[in-house]
Protein backbone atom coordinates (compact mmCIF):
# COMPACT_ATOMS: atom_id res chain seq x y z
CA UNK A 1 0.00 0.00 0.00
CA UNK A 2 1.25 3.48 -0.52
CA UNK A 3 1.77 5.39 1.98
CA UNK A 4 0.46 8.80 2.27
CA UNK A 5 3.16 11.34 1.42
CA UNK A 6 4.13 14.25 4.01
CA UNK A 7 1.78 16.54 1.42
CA UNK A 8 -1.42 15.00 2.16
CA UNK A 9 -0.40 16.78 5.89
CA UNK A 10 -1.57 20.37 4.18
CA UNK A 11 -4.99 19.28 3.53
CA UNK A 12 -5.05 17.01 7.09
CA UNK A 13 -4.19 20.15 9.20
CA UNK A 14 -6.43 22.10 7.47
CA UNK A 15 -9.73 19.35 8.28
CA UNK A 16 -8.01 19.09 11.93
CA UNK A 17 -8.75 23.16 12.27
CA UNK A 18 -12.30 22.16 11.77
CA UNK A 19 -14.53 24.46 13.96
CA UNK A 20 -16.40 22.13 16.34
CA UNK A 21 -19.50 23.36 15.71
CA UNK A 22 -21.53 22.07 13.09
CA UNK A 23 -24.65 21.91 14.62
CA UNK A 24 -26.59 23.88 12.02
CA UNK A 25 -24.10 22.46 8.62
CA UNK A 26 -25.78 20.65 5.57
CA UNK A 27 -24.01 17.52 4.71
CA UNK A 28 -24.00 15.38 1.91
CA UNK A 29 -22.78 11.99 1.83
CA UNK A 30 -21.85 9.69 -1.65
CA UNK A 31 -20.84 6.38 -0.72
CA UNK A 32 -20.19 3.87 -3.64
CA UNK A 33 -18.60 0.27 -2.93
CA UNK A 34 -17.84 -1.78 -5.80
CA UNK A 35 -16.18 -5.05 -6.17
CA UNK A 36 -15.89 -5.99 -9.53
CA UNK A 37 -15.04 -9.49 -11.29
CA UNK A 38 -12.92 -9.40 -14.36
CA UNK A 39 -11.84 -12.70 -16.33
CA UNK A 40 -8.86 -11.44 -18.38
CA UNK A 41 -7.72 -13.86 -21.71
CA UNK A 42 -4.32 -12.07 -23.20
CA UNK A 43 -3.34 -12.88 -26.44
CA UNK A 44 -0.40 -15.34 -25.80
CA UNK A 45 -0.73 -14.86 -21.63
CA UNK A 46 -2.71 -17.36 -19.42
CA UNK A 47 -6.34 -16.17 -17.96
CA UNK A 48 -5.73 -13.53 -14.84
CA UNK A 49 -9.20 -13.42 -12.17
CA UNK A 50 -9.23 -9.86 -11.18
CA UNK A 51 -11.71 -9.32 -8.12
CA UNK A 52 -10.65 -5.52 -7.20
CA UNK A 53 -12.66 -3.84 -4.04
CA UNK A 54 -13.01 -0.40 -4.11
CA UNK A 55 -14.85 2.12 -1.91
CA UNK A 56 -15.11 5.64 -3.56
CA UNK A 57 -16.32 8.30 -0.64
CA UNK A 58 -17.12 12.27 -0.59
CA UNK A 59 -18.49 14.28 1.95
CA UNK A 60 -19.68 17.72 1.45
CA UNK A 61 -20.61 20.08 4.62
CA UNK A 62 -21.87 23.10 4.28
CA UNK A 63 -22.76 26.27 6.21
CA UNK A 64 -19.99 25.85 8.43
CA UNK A 65 -18.50 28.16 11.40
CA UNK A 66 -20.35 31.40 10.17
CA UNK A 67 -22.39 29.82 7.65
CA UNK A 68 -20.34 30.22 5.10
CA UNK A 69 -17.72 28.07 5.55
CA UNK A 70 -17.38 24.52 3.52
CA UNK A 71 -15.91 21.14 3.54
CA UNK A 72 -15.27 19.07 0.70
CA UNK A 73 -13.59 15.82 0.31
CA UNK A 74 -13.70 13.01 -1.95
CA UNK A 75 -11.20 9.55 -2.29
CA UNK A 76 -11.14 5.92 -2.88
CA UNK A 77 -9.32 3.02 -1.79
CA UNK A 78 -8.98 -0.21 -3.26
CA UNK A 79 -8.15 -3.64 -2.34
CA UNK A 80 -7.25 -6.70 -5.07
CA UNK A 81 -8.70 -9.72 -3.55
CA UNK A 82 -7.41 -11.96 -5.99
CA UNK A 83 -4.77 -11.15 -8.94
CA UNK A 84 -3.52 -7.71 -9.09
CA UNK A 85 -5.59 -5.50 -11.01
CA UNK A 86 -2.98 -3.37 -13.48
CA UNK A 87 -0.26 -2.53 -11.01
CA UNK A 88 2.29 -4.06 -8.02
CA UNK A 89 0.02 -2.66 -5.17
CA UNK A 90 -2.20 -5.15 -3.72
CA UNK A 91 -3.75 -1.59 -2.27
CA UNK A 92 -4.01 1.44 -3.67
CA UNK A 93 -5.66 4.65 -2.71
CA UNK A 94 -5.98 8.50 -3.42
CA UNK A 95 -7.27 11.46 -1.48
CA UNK A 96 -8.70 13.17 -5.02
CA UNK A 97 -9.75 16.59 -3.06
CA UNK A 98 -9.71 17.79 0.48
CA UNK A 99 -10.03 21.53 0.99
CA UNK A 100 -12.01 23.52 3.14
CA UNK A 101 -13.80 27.17 0.76
CA UNK A 102 -14.68 30.00 2.56
CA UNK A 103 -17.37 31.79 0.52
CA UNK A 104 -17.63 35.82 0.85
CA UNK A 105 -21.52 37.26 0.32
CA UNK A 106 -20.52 39.56 -2.42
CA UNK A 107 -18.35 39.40 -5.62
CA UNK A 108 -18.24 35.70 -5.94
CA UNK A 109 -15.04 35.54 -3.97
CA UNK A 110 -13.74 32.92 -2.02
CA UNK A 111 -10.64 31.26 -0.46
CA UNK A 112 -9.64 27.88 -0.18
CA UNK A 113 -7.34 25.52 1.45
CA UNK A 114 -6.77 22.25 0.89
CA UNK A 115 -5.95 19.69 -1.73
CA UNK A 116 -8.02 21.18 -4.82
CA UNK A 117 -8.48 21.58 -8.64
CA UNK A 118 -7.42 24.96 -10.48
CA UNK A 119 -9.66 25.52 -13.28
CA UNK A 120 -8.28 29.00 -14.16
CA UNK A 121 -8.13 29.72 -18.00
CA UNK A 122 -5.70 28.06 -19.36
CA UNK A 123 -4.53 26.52 -16.38
CA UNK A 124 -5.29 22.99 -15.47
CA UNK A 125 -3.18 21.67 -11.85
CA UNK A 126 -4.10 20.19 -8.91
CA UNK A 127 -2.21 21.47 -6.22
CA UNK A 128 -1.90 21.26 -1.89
CA UNK A 129 -2.09 24.80 -0.94
CA UNK A 130 -4.67 27.81 -0.73
CA UNK A 131 -6.70 30.11 -3.79
CA UNK A 132 -8.52 32.59 -3.71
CA UNK A 133 -10.97 34.22 -6.22
CA UNK A 134 -12.94 37.35 -6.56
CA UNK A 135 -15.04 39.92 -8.73
CA UNK A 136 -13.33 43.23 -9.03
CA UNK A 137 -15.28 46.70 -9.88
CA UNK A 138 -15.92 47.80 -13.51
CA UNK A 139 -16.06 43.93 -14.75
CA UNK A 140 -12.76 42.78 -13.65
CA UNK A 141 -11.97 39.75 -11.68
CA UNK A 142 -8.78 38.03 -10.36
CA UNK A 143 -7.97 34.92 -9.12
CA UNK A 144 -4.26 33.43 -7.94
CA UNK A 145 -3.25 29.96 -6.47
CA UNK A 146 -0.28 28.58 -4.71
CA UNK A 147 0.96 25.37 -3.28
CA UNK A 148 2.89 22.12 -3.70
CA UNK A 149 2.01 20.31 -6.39
CA UNK A 150 0.34 17.17 -6.18
CA UNK A 151 2.69 14.28 -7.80
CA UNK A 152 1.46 11.78 -9.42
CA UNK A 153 3.25 7.67 -10.60
CA UNK A 154 6.94 8.13 -11.00
CA UNK A 155 8.03 7.69 -14.52
CA UNK A 156 9.79 4.46 -15.31
CA UNK A 157 13.30 3.87 -13.62
CA UNK A 158 12.95 7.34 -12.21
CA UNK A 159 12.52 8.57 -8.12
CA UNK A 160 10.17 11.57 -9.48
CA UNK A 161 7.35 12.12 -11.59
CA UNK A 162 9.14 15.19 -13.35
CA UNK A 163 6.95 17.48 -11.97
CA UNK A 164 8.37 20.80 -9.90
CA UNK A 165 7.59 20.03 -5.89
CA UNK A 166 5.95 24.06 -6.16
CA UNK A 167 3.40 25.67 -8.38
CA UNK A 168 1.42 29.16 -8.60
CA UNK A 169 -0.60 31.11 -10.90
CA UNK A 170 -3.60 32.83 -11.48
CA UNK A 171 -6.06 34.71 -14.06
CA UNK A 172 -7.30 38.23 -14.75
CA UNK A 173 -10.46 38.43 -16.44
CA UNK A 174 -12.11 41.89 -17.86
CA UNK A 175 -16.14 41.61 -18.41
CA UNK A 176 -17.69 43.56 -20.23
CA UNK A 177 -21.93 43.32 -19.60
CA UNK A 178 -22.85 39.85 -20.91
CA UNK A 179 -21.33 40.04 -24.27
CA UNK A 180 -17.47 39.70 -23.75
CA UNK A 181 -15.07 38.59 -21.31
CA UNK A 182 -11.18 38.69 -21.83
CA UNK A 183 -8.68 36.47 -19.59
CA UNK A 184 -5.25 36.32 -19.21
CA UNK A 185 -3.63 33.54 -16.92
CA UNK A 186 -0.77 31.40 -16.30
CA UNK A 187 1.34 29.31 -14.25
CA UNK A 188 4.70 28.50 -13.20
CA UNK A 189 6.27 25.58 -11.80
CA UNK A 190 9.42 25.49 -9.86
CA UNK A 191 12.21 23.60 -11.01
CA UNK A 192 11.90 19.95 -12.43
CA UNK A 193 13.74 17.51 -11.13
CA UNK A 194 17.06 16.24 -12.62
CA UNK A 195 15.72 12.71 -14.48
CA UNK A 196 18.48 9.66 -15.22
CA UNK A 197 16.00 9.00 -18.80
CA UNK A 198 14.14 12.04 -19.39
CA UNK A 199 14.82 15.40 -19.97
CA UNK A 200 14.54 17.77 -17.05
CA UNK A 201 11.46 20.10 -18.81
CA UNK A 202 9.86 23.13 -16.88
CA UNK A 203 6.21 23.14 -16.72
CA UNK A 204 5.13 27.44 -17.44
CA UNK A 205 2.65 28.69 -19.59
CA UNK A 206 1.00 31.90 -20.01
CA UNK A 207 -2.15 32.59 -22.35
CA UNK A 208 -5.01 34.20 -23.32
CA UNK A 209 -8.65 32.99 -23.30
CA UNK A 210 -11.90 35.10 -24.95
CA UNK A 211 -15.37 34.87 -24.74
CA UNK A 212 -17.40 37.11 -27.39
CA UNK A 213 -21.30 37.01 -27.44
CA UNK A 214 -22.75 39.75 -29.92
CA UNK A 215 -26.06 38.73 -30.00
CA UNK A 216 -27.81 35.81 -27.73
CA UNK A 217 -27.61 33.31 -30.66
CA UNK A 218 -23.90 33.55 -31.36
CA UNK A 219 -20.94 32.91 -29.28
CA UNK A 220 -17.13 32.53 -29.87
CA UNK A 221 -15.17 31.07 -27.31
CA UNK A 222 -11.41 29.84 -26.69
CA UNK A 223 -8.18 30.46 -25.73
CA UNK A 224 -3.90 30.38 -26.97
CA UNK A 225 -1.42 29.30 -24.68
CA UNK A 226 2.36 30.02 -25.06
CA UNK A 227 5.06 28.37 -23.59
CA UNK A 228 7.57 30.69 -22.01
CA UNK A 229 10.22 27.63 -21.77
CA UNK A 230 10.62 26.52 -25.43
CA UNK A 231 9.19 30.29 -26.44
CA UNK A 232 6.36 29.30 -28.19
CA UNK A 233 2.81 29.20 -29.11
CA UNK A 234 1.61 25.55 -28.07
CA UNK A 235 -1.81 25.70 -28.74
CA UNK A 236 -5.11 27.52 -30.49
CA UNK A 237 -8.51 26.27 -29.41
CA UNK A 238 -11.21 28.00 -30.48
CA UNK A 239 -15.47 27.36 -30.96
CA UNK A 240 -17.80 28.70 -32.57
CA UNK A 241 -21.41 28.56 -31.66
CA UNK A 242 -24.65 29.27 -33.29
CA UNK A 243 -28.38 29.29 -32.91
CA UNK A 244 -30.55 30.48 -35.96
CA UNK A 245 -33.51 28.62 -34.33
CA UNK A 246 -34.79 27.86 -30.67
CA UNK A 247 -33.89 24.26 -30.57
CA UNK A 248 -30.80 24.22 -33.33
CA UNK A 249 -27.38 24.71 -32.18
CA UNK A 250 -24.34 24.72 -35.04
CA UNK A 251 -21.01 24.70 -34.26
CA UNK A 252 -17.23 25.02 -35.59
CA UNK A 253 -14.71 24.58 -34.19
CA UNK A 254 -10.45 24.56 -34.85
CA UNK A 255 -7.63 23.48 -32.51
CA UNK A 256 -3.90 23.85 -33.66
CA UNK A 257 -0.99 22.09 -31.37
CA UNK A 258 2.48 22.94 -31.72
CA UNK A 259 3.91 19.84 -30.47
CA UNK A 260 7.12 20.61 -28.42
CA UNK A 261 5.74 23.54 -26.98
CA UNK A 262 2.16 21.83 -26.15
CA UNK A 263 3.34 18.46 -24.98
CA UNK A 264 6.61 19.70 -23.41
CA UNK A 265 6.18 17.97 -19.95
CA UNK A 266 4.64 14.85 -21.46
CA UNK A 267 7.81 13.07 -20.41
CA UNK A 268 7.05 9.46 -20.95
CA UNK A 269 6.57 10.61 -24.98
CA UNK A 270 9.09 12.63 -25.52
CA UNK A 271 10.89 10.25 -28.28
CA UNK A 272 7.63 8.87 -29.15
CA UNK A 273 6.56 12.50 -30.08
CA UNK A 274 9.65 13.82 -31.34
CA UNK A 275 9.71 16.57 -29.03
CA UNK A 276 12.89 18.10 -30.23
CA UNK A 277 11.47 18.69 -33.14
CA UNK A 278 10.08 22.31 -33.32
CA UNK A 279 8.44 22.34 -36.59
CA UNK A 280 5.58 19.03 -35.79
CA UNK A 281 2.31 20.37 -35.50
CA UNK A 282 -1.15 19.33 -35.04
CA UNK A 283 -4.69 20.39 -36.10
CA UNK A 284 -8.54 19.56 -36.57
CA UNK A 285 -10.73 21.33 -37.89
CA UNK A 286 -14.70 20.50 -37.16
CA UNK A 287 -18.46 21.14 -37.03
CA UNK A 288 -21.67 19.85 -35.51
CA UNK A 289 -25.72 20.75 -35.95
CA UNK A 290 -27.54 19.39 -33.28
CA UNK A 291 -31.60 19.73 -33.10
CA UNK A 292 -33.72 19.25 -30.49
CA UNK A 293 -37.09 18.28 -32.28
CA UNK A 294 -38.95 17.48 -28.76
CA UNK A 295 -37.76 17.30 -25.35
CA UNK A 296 -38.03 13.45 -25.69
CA UNK A 297 -35.98 13.66 -29.19
CA UNK A 298 -32.87 14.83 -29.88
CA UNK A 299 -30.32 14.60 -33.14
CA UNK A 300 -26.62 15.72 -33.82
CA UNK A 301 -24.47 15.10 -36.77
CA UNK A 302 -21.01 15.82 -36.63
CA UNK A 303 -17.51 15.85 -38.43
CA UNK A 304 -13.90 16.51 -38.03
CA UNK A 305 -11.02 16.71 -39.79
CA UNK A 306 -7.73 16.09 -38.78
CA UNK A 307 -4.03 16.90 -39.41
CA UNK A 308 -0.83 16.01 -38.77
CA UNK A 309 3.24 15.35 -39.78
CA UNK A 310 2.62 12.00 -40.90
CA UNK A 311 -1.37 12.05 -42.51
CA UNK A 312 -5.05 13.14 -41.67
CA UNK A 313 -8.20 11.75 -41.41
CA UNK A 314 -11.59 12.23 -41.16
CA UNK A 315 -14.90 11.43 -38.75
CA UNK A 316 -18.14 11.68 -38.93
CA UNK A 317 -21.54 10.26 -37.58
CA UNK A 318 -24.63 10.99 -35.98
CA UNK A 319 -26.34 10.23 -32.25
CA UNK A 320 -29.89 10.15 -31.57
CA UNK A 321 -31.73 10.39 -28.32
CA UNK A 322 -34.63 9.47 -27.07
CA UNK A 323 -36.45 9.20 -24.02
CA UNK A 324 -39.78 8.12 -23.31
CA UNK A 325 -42.49 7.59 -20.07
CA UNK A 326 -41.59 10.58 -18.65
CA UNK A 327 -37.58 10.43 -19.32
CA UNK A 328 -38.08 7.34 -16.98
CA UNK A 329 -37.10 5.61 -20.24
CA UNK A 330 -33.80 6.83 -22.18
CA UNK A 331 -32.19 5.39 -25.40
CA UNK A 332 -29.23 6.08 -27.57
CA UNK A 333 -28.26 5.20 -31.05
CA UNK A 334 -25.03 5.79 -32.97
CA UNK A 335 -22.92 5.80 -35.51
CA UNK A 336 -19.53 6.87 -36.72
CA UNK A 337 -17.03 6.34 -39.51
CA UNK A 338 -13.53 6.83 -38.72
CA UNK A 339 -11.15 7.23 -42.25
CA UNK A 340 -7.75 7.10 -41.49
CA UNK A 341 -4.68 5.22 -43.18
CA UNK A 342 -2.04 3.02 -42.29
CA UNK A 343 0.15 5.93 -40.59
CA UNK A 344 -2.56 5.74 -37.86
CA UNK A 345 -3.01 2.50 -37.65
CA UNK A 346 -2.80 -0.86 -34.81
CA UNK A 347 0.34 -3.13 -36.39
CA UNK A 348 0.50 -4.16 -39.62
CA UNK A 349 -2.95 -3.04 -40.33
CA UNK A 350 -3.24 -1.32 -44.10
CA UNK A 351 -5.55 0.74 -42.41
CA UNK A 352 -6.91 2.56 -39.47
CA UNK A 353 -10.39 3.19 -40.62
CA UNK A 354 -12.91 1.71 -38.72
CA UNK A 355 -16.88 2.13 -37.91
CA UNK A 356 -18.12 2.70 -34.66
CA UNK A 357 -21.77 1.50 -33.59
CA UNK A 358 -23.48 2.19 -30.07
CA UNK A 359 -26.97 1.79 -28.60
CA UNK A 360 -28.07 2.07 -25.19
CA UNK A 361 -31.22 1.86 -23.01
CA UNK A 362 -32.07 2.37 -19.77
CA UNK A 363 -35.05 2.37 -17.38
CA UNK A 364 -34.75 3.62 -13.73
CA UNK A 365 -38.08 3.96 -11.63
CA UNK A 366 -38.25 4.44 -7.89
CA UNK A 367 -37.83 0.85 -6.94
CA UNK A 368 -35.76 -0.62 -9.98
CA UNK A 369 -33.09 0.28 -12.69
CA UNK A 370 -31.72 -1.51 -15.60
CA UNK A 371 -29.79 -0.96 -18.63
CA UNK A 372 -28.21 -2.33 -21.68
CA UNK A 373 -25.43 -1.10 -23.89
CA UNK A 374 -23.63 -2.41 -26.81
CA UNK A 375 -20.66 -1.45 -28.49
CA UNK A 376 -19.35 -2.47 -31.30
CA UNK A 377 -16.22 -1.19 -33.53
CA UNK A 378 -15.32 -2.79 -36.66
CA UNK A 379 -12.39 -2.34 -38.31
CA UNK A 380 -11.95 -1.95 -41.96
CA UNK A 381 -9.35 -4.40 -42.07
CA UNK A 382 -8.37 -7.21 -39.52
CA UNK A 383 -6.13 -6.22 -36.80
CA UNK A 384 -4.55 -9.13 -35.15
CA UNK A 385 -6.74 -10.87 -37.13
CA UNK A 386 -9.59 -9.63 -35.51
CA UNK A 387 -13.00 -8.09 -37.69
CA UNK A 388 -14.07 -5.91 -34.64
CA UNK A 389 -13.82 -4.95 -30.61
CA UNK A 390 -17.14 -5.20 -29.25
CA UNK A 391 -18.56 -5.13 -25.56
CA UNK A 392 -22.15 -5.72 -24.25
CA UNK A 393 -23.23 -4.73 -20.96
CA UNK A 394 -26.60 -5.25 -18.70
CA UNK A 395 -26.90 -3.47 -15.36
CA UNK A 396 -29.54 -3.94 -13.01
CA UNK A 397 -30.41 -2.08 -9.81
CA UNK A 398 -32.73 -2.12 -6.84
CA UNK A 399 -33.19 1.35 -4.11
CA UNK A 400 -33.46 -0.37 -1.30
CA UNK A 401 -34.16 3.09 0.11
CA UNK A 402 -34.42 6.34 -1.96
CA UNK A 403 -30.70 6.93 -0.78
CA UNK A 404 -29.44 3.46 -0.88
CA UNK A 405 -28.84 1.54 -4.19
CA UNK A 406 -27.86 -2.50 -5.19
CA UNK A 407 -26.89 -3.11 -8.62
CA UNK A 408 -24.79 -5.57 -10.84
CA UNK A 409 -23.65 -5.21 -13.85
CA UNK A 410 -22.30 -7.85 -15.98
CA UNK A 411 -20.33 -7.32 -19.95
CA UNK A 412 -18.90 -9.57 -22.37
CA UNK A 413 -16.68 -8.62 -25.29
CA UNK A 414 -14.76 -9.47 -27.45
CA UNK A 415 -11.53 -7.62 -28.95
CA UNK A 416 -7.86 -7.62 -30.70
CA UNK A 417 -6.15 -6.47 -27.28
CA UNK A 418 -7.65 -9.61 -25.13
CA UNK A 419 -9.44 -12.09 -27.46
CA UNK A 420 -12.38 -12.22 -24.78
CA UNK A 421 -13.24 -9.98 -21.86
CA UNK A 422 -15.92 -10.82 -19.46
CA UNK A 423 -16.44 -8.79 -16.76
CA UNK A 424 -18.75 -8.35 -13.54
CA UNK A 425 -19.59 -6.25 -10.47
CA UNK A 426 -21.72 -5.28 -7.52
CA UNK A 427 -22.32 -1.83 -7.10
CA UNK A 428 -23.25 -0.35 -3.34
CA UNK A 429 -24.43 3.52 -3.66
CA UNK A 430 -25.37 5.74 -1.06
CA UNK A 431 -26.73 9.20 -2.00
CA UNK A 432 -27.96 11.58 1.10
CA UNK A 433 -27.90 15.23 1.53
CA UNK A 434 -29.41 15.74 4.83
CA UNK A 435 -30.86 19.39 3.88
CA UNK A 436 -33.65 20.81 2.44
CA UNK A 437 -32.56 22.39 -0.81
CA UNK A 438 -31.98 21.78 -4.24
CA UNK A 439 -28.42 20.30 -4.03
CA UNK A 440 -25.38 19.23 -6.02
CA UNK A 441 -25.36 16.20 -8.87
CA UNK B 1 11.51 37.91 -20.07
CA UNK B 2 14.11 40.62 -19.11
CA UNK B 3 12.15 43.14 -20.21
CA UNK B 4 9.12 41.27 -17.95
CA UNK B 5 11.39 41.11 -15.12
CA UNK B 6 12.04 44.88 -15.21
CA UNK B 7 8.77 45.90 -15.37
CA UNK B 8 7.49 43.21 -12.91
CA UNK B 9 7.87 45.79 -9.43
CA UNK B 10 5.71 48.42 -11.19
CA UNK B 11 2.53 45.95 -12.36
CA UNK B 12 2.91 44.23 -9.03
CA UNK B 13 2.30 47.27 -7.72
CA UNK B 14 -0.52 48.36 -9.83
CA UNK B 15 -2.36 46.14 -9.30
CA UNK B 16 -1.59 46.46 -5.42
CA UNK B 17 -3.15 49.28 -5.57
CA UNK B 18 -5.77 48.76 -8.03
CA UNK B 19 -7.16 45.68 -5.66
CA UNK B 20 -6.96 47.82 -2.31
CA UNK B 21 -9.03 50.60 -4.30
CA UNK B 22 -11.33 47.71 -5.51
CA UNK B 23 -12.17 46.09 -2.44
CA UNK B 24 -13.83 49.13 -1.27
CA UNK B 25 -16.36 48.71 -3.75
CA UNK B 26 -16.47 44.45 -3.02
CA UNK B 27 -19.52 44.84 -0.99
CA UNK B 28 -21.95 46.17 -3.85
CA UNK B 29 -20.97 43.33 -6.29
CA UNK B 30 -23.52 40.54 -6.01
CA UNK B 31 -22.88 36.83 -6.25
CA UNK B 32 -24.04 33.35 -7.60
CA UNK B 33 -26.31 31.36 -5.14
CA UNK B 34 -24.14 29.06 -2.98
CA UNK B 35 -26.55 26.28 -4.79
CA UNK B 36 -29.34 26.33 -7.09
CA UNK B 37 -32.27 26.95 -4.74
CA UNK B 38 -34.52 23.46 -6.71
CA UNK B 39 -33.60 19.85 -7.82
CA UNK B 40 -32.65 19.90 -11.15
CA UNK B 41 -34.08 16.29 -13.27
CA UNK B 42 -30.70 13.79 -13.56
CA UNK B 43 -30.89 12.52 -16.85
CA UNK B 44 -32.29 15.21 -18.52
CA UNK B 45 -30.06 17.47 -20.85
CA UNK B 46 -30.54 21.23 -19.21
CA UNK B 47 -32.24 24.02 -20.47
CA UNK B 48 -31.84 27.43 -17.99
CA UNK B 49 -33.11 29.35 -20.67
CA UNK B 50 -36.67 27.78 -19.70
CA UNK B 51 -37.02 29.44 -16.52
CA UNK B 52 -33.86 32.34 -16.75
CA UNK B 53 -34.95 33.85 -20.46
CA UNK B 54 -33.60 37.11 -20.89
CA UNK B 55 -32.44 37.16 -17.32
CA UNK B 56 -29.00 38.40 -18.39
CA UNK B 57 -27.27 41.12 -15.58
CA UNK B 58 -24.56 42.63 -14.76
CA UNK B 59 -21.38 41.07 -16.26
CA UNK B 60 -22.77 37.48 -15.87
CA UNK B 61 -23.40 35.57 -19.26
CA UNK B 62 -26.54 35.17 -20.64
CA UNK B 63 -27.83 31.59 -18.48
CA UNK B 64 -28.67 29.96 -21.90
CA UNK B 65 -24.92 29.70 -22.83
CA UNK B 66 -25.37 27.20 -20.48
CA UNK B 67 -27.99 25.12 -21.50
CA UNK B 68 -26.81 21.62 -21.48
CA UNK B 69 -27.29 21.04 -25.24
CA UNK B 70 -25.10 18.26 -27.16
CA UNK B 71 -22.91 21.46 -28.15
CA UNK B 72 -22.58 22.27 -24.35
CA UNK B 73 -21.94 18.85 -23.12
CA UNK B 74 -18.88 18.33 -25.44
CA UNK B 75 -17.69 21.49 -25.39
CA UNK B 76 -17.51 22.26 -21.68
CA UNK B 77 -14.31 22.60 -20.94
CA UNK B 78 -14.67 26.35 -22.73
CA UNK B 79 -16.80 27.10 -19.93
CA UNK B 80 -15.35 25.77 -16.99
CA UNK B 81 -12.40 27.57 -17.67
CA UNK B 82 -14.18 30.84 -16.93
CA UNK B 83 -16.99 29.81 -15.24
CA UNK B 84 -16.15 26.73 -12.51
CA UNK B 85 -17.91 28.84 -9.90
CA UNK B 86 -21.29 29.00 -12.16
CA UNK B 87 -21.04 25.11 -12.59
CA UNK B 88 -20.42 24.60 -9.08
CA UNK B 89 -23.60 25.89 -7.61
CA UNK B 90 -25.33 22.69 -9.45
CA UNK B 91 -22.11 19.77 -9.47
CA UNK B 92 -19.76 18.36 -6.99
CA UNK B 93 -15.95 18.68 -7.93
CA UNK B 94 -16.58 14.78 -7.67
CA UNK B 95 -18.85 15.52 -10.63
CA UNK B 96 -16.09 16.90 -12.66
CA UNK B 97 -13.00 14.37 -10.58
CA UNK B 98 -14.86 10.79 -12.55
CA UNK B 99 -13.30 12.12 -15.32
CA UNK B 100 -10.69 15.11 -14.42
CA UNK B 101 -8.75 13.49 -12.11
CA UNK B 102 -5.20 13.02 -10.93
CA UNK B 103 -5.60 9.01 -10.27
CA UNK B 104 -8.73 7.18 -11.40
CA UNK B 105 -9.42 3.54 -10.01
CA UNK B 106 -11.62 2.62 -12.84
CA UNK B 107 -12.69 4.08 -16.13
CA UNK B 108 -16.07 6.20 -15.50
CA UNK B 109 -17.97 4.06 -17.80
CA UNK B 110 -17.56 1.36 -15.45
CA UNK B 111 -18.35 3.28 -12.00
CA UNK B 112 -21.26 4.52 -13.63
CA UNK B 113 -22.00 1.20 -15.93
CA UNK B 114 -26.17 1.35 -14.82
CA UNK B 115 -26.00 5.33 -16.72
CA UNK B 116 -24.95 4.60 -20.18
CA UNK B 117 -26.99 7.82 -20.70
CA UNK B 118 -24.08 9.84 -19.55
CA UNK B 119 -21.69 11.37 -21.32
CA UNK B 120 -18.03 9.52 -20.66
CA UNK B 121 -14.59 8.89 -22.12
CA UNK B 122 -13.30 5.66 -23.19
CA UNK B 123 -16.17 3.65 -23.25
CA UNK B 124 -16.07 -0.21 -24.63
CA UNK B 125 -12.47 -1.48 -24.93
CA UNK B 126 -10.88 1.40 -25.36
CA UNK B 127 -7.42 -0.42 -24.72
CA UNK B 128 -7.55 -1.84 -28.47
CA UNK B 129 -9.02 2.13 -29.90
CA UNK B 130 -6.61 4.64 -28.03
CA UNK B 131 -3.71 2.81 -30.22
CA UNK B 132 -5.57 4.77 -33.36
CA UNK B 133 -6.62 7.71 -31.16
CA UNK B 134 -3.74 8.46 -29.63
CA UNK B 135 -2.05 8.78 -33.00
CA UNK B 136 -4.65 10.66 -34.55
CA UNK B 137 -4.68 13.42 -31.97
CA UNK B 138 -2.69 13.15 -29.78
CA UNK B 139 -3.79 16.50 -27.65
CA UNK B 140 -6.99 14.99 -26.63
CA UNK B 141 -4.85 12.61 -24.55
CA UNK B 142 -2.35 14.84 -23.03
CA UNK B 143 -5.46 17.19 -21.75
CA UNK B 144 -6.28 14.69 -19.01
CA UNK B 145 -3.30 12.06 -19.15
CA UNK B 146 -0.35 14.24 -19.38
CA UNK B 147 0.20 15.44 -16.27
CA UNK B 148 -2.35 13.86 -14.02
CA UNK B 149 -3.92 10.55 -14.15
CA UNK B 150 -0.80 8.78 -16.23
CA UNK B 151 0.13 5.61 -14.09
CA UNK B 152 -1.69 3.31 -16.57
CA UNK B 153 -0.30 5.17 -19.65
CA UNK B 154 3.33 4.25 -17.76
CA UNK B 155 2.78 1.04 -17.68
CA UNK B 156 3.70 0.73 -21.44
CA UNK B 157 4.64 4.01 -22.63
CA UNK B 158 8.21 4.24 -21.02
CA UNK B 159 9.60 7.34 -23.50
Amino acid sequence: MKIPSARLMIPACFLLALPGATLSAEISVDATSIVRFEQRADTGVSKKDIIPATQFFGLDAAKLADGNLSLHLYGWGRGDLADKSYNNDQFDGSLTYGYLQYRFKAANADVRAGRFFVHEGIVNEQIDGASFRTDLPLGFGFSAFGGANVHTQNLYNENSDGKGDGNFGGRLNYRYRGVLELGVSGQYETNAPTLNNYPTVNHRTVGGDVWFSPHRSVELMGHTSYNTVTKGVAENSYLMNVKPLQHLVLTGEYNQHRERNYFYTWASFYKTLDLNNSNNRSSSIGGSASYEFTKAFEVVADYKHYTRETGNADRYGADIKMSFLDNSVRSGLGYHYLRAGKEFAIGDSPSASYHALRAYVMHDTKTYFAAVDVLDYIFKDKVYNERSAWEAMASLGYHLTPALAVSGDFSYGRNPQFTEEIKGLVRLTYNMTFDSKGGKK
Amino acid sequence: MKFFQQIFPALALAGLIMIVAACAQMQAIPGLPVSHPETLAAGQQVSCAECHEDQQKGTLKAFDAFSHSPAFVKNHRFYASSDERLCSSCHKSSFCNDCHTNQVEMKPSIKYGNRPDREMPHRGNYMTMHKIEGKLDPASCYRCHGRANNERCMSCHHN
